[in-house]
């Protein structure tokens, strides 16, 4: 069953790559087709959130369970995920701005806040990066990553619903409602999950791979 | 649903570089697999 898993995902993601093209409606008020883009922003956006808060759990644990290796390493590893997964959804609301603001960058409370937290995350690797004592590295990231639990949410989730923004409404409104059309919902919810699968999967053979590189150059040392 | 807009052709790009994507990912699980054996 195990071994039939990523099969799985291949049939859901291709499933949701053909609903959002032939299932799902246009949304209303959007120009053209743009509408379709929200299939691959949104799961992206919110795998960056998670890979952030999984990288803060992760680094209690480090901190917690006796400064476990690979701890630390799984806190590393969804943090270089959530960045590129941030970065995707970056891009992927550029393309969309380009059609529906003929811009591809206004500095709207939603892109400002979400390149906020891409940086935030940049400097958790330039951190890492800076020292070299396991020990000492493995402290300092985790703490910083706690910070995470702080500011992500309040960069996902609080700043663009206290601020003015020309960003659609977000897929739970401010009223805790909501408003699409079901098989727009349905493909979304679908989406969400497939990537939210895909970054765990990634995340499992990035952690594998780098625990290998670390056995193979302590055997050679 | 209606196959026959222009829509086929992303929908087909899409599904490339997924399918490019995913049987990169397998590769790699099977060999870290086969690596992670070796003593």
């Amino acid at each position: 069953m195990k071994k039939n898993l990523p099969w799985l995902l291949w049939l859901w993601i291709s499933a949701v790559i053909v609903g959002a093209f032939y299932y799902a409606p246009l949304a209303a008020k959007f120009i053209g087709k743009s509408s379709r883009i929200l299939y691959f922003h949104v799961p992206m956006a919110w795998v960056s959130f998670t890979a952030f808060i999984a990288a803060a759990v992760w680094s209690v644990l480090y901190l917690m369970k006796g400064r476990q290796e690979r701890h630390d390493r799984a806190a590393a590893v969804a943090i270089q995920l959530g960045l590129l997964f941030g970065v995707l959804a970056i891009v992927t609301g550029s393309l969309w701005a380009r059609i529906e603001w003929r811009m591809w960058w206004n500095w709207d409370p939603r892109q400002t806040s979400l390149l906020i937290s891409l940086l935030f995350y940049a400097a958790y690797l330039a951190l890492r990066g800076a020292v070299d004592d396991p020990e000492k590295r493995g402290r300092l990231a985790a703490a910083y990553a706690l910070l995470g639990i702080v500011v992500t949410p309040f960069l996902f989730w609080v700043m663009p619903r206290i601020t003015f923004s020309l960003h659609p409404q977000p897929v739970v409104n401010a009223d805790g409602k909501v408003e699409m059309d079901p098989r727009i919902f349905q493909v979304l919810l679908a989406s969400t999950f497939a990537f939210t699968a895909l970054f765990f999967w990634m995340h499992n053979l990035q952690c594998r791979l780098q625990a290998l590189v670390a056995r193979k150059t302590d055997e050679q040392e | 649903m209606d196959v026959s807009g222009g829509d086929i052709w992303i929908v087909a790009v899409n599904l490339i570089i997924w399918t490019g994507l995913f049987l990169y990912l397998l590769r790699l699980d099977r060999r870290l697999r086969e690596m992670e054996r070796e003593p």
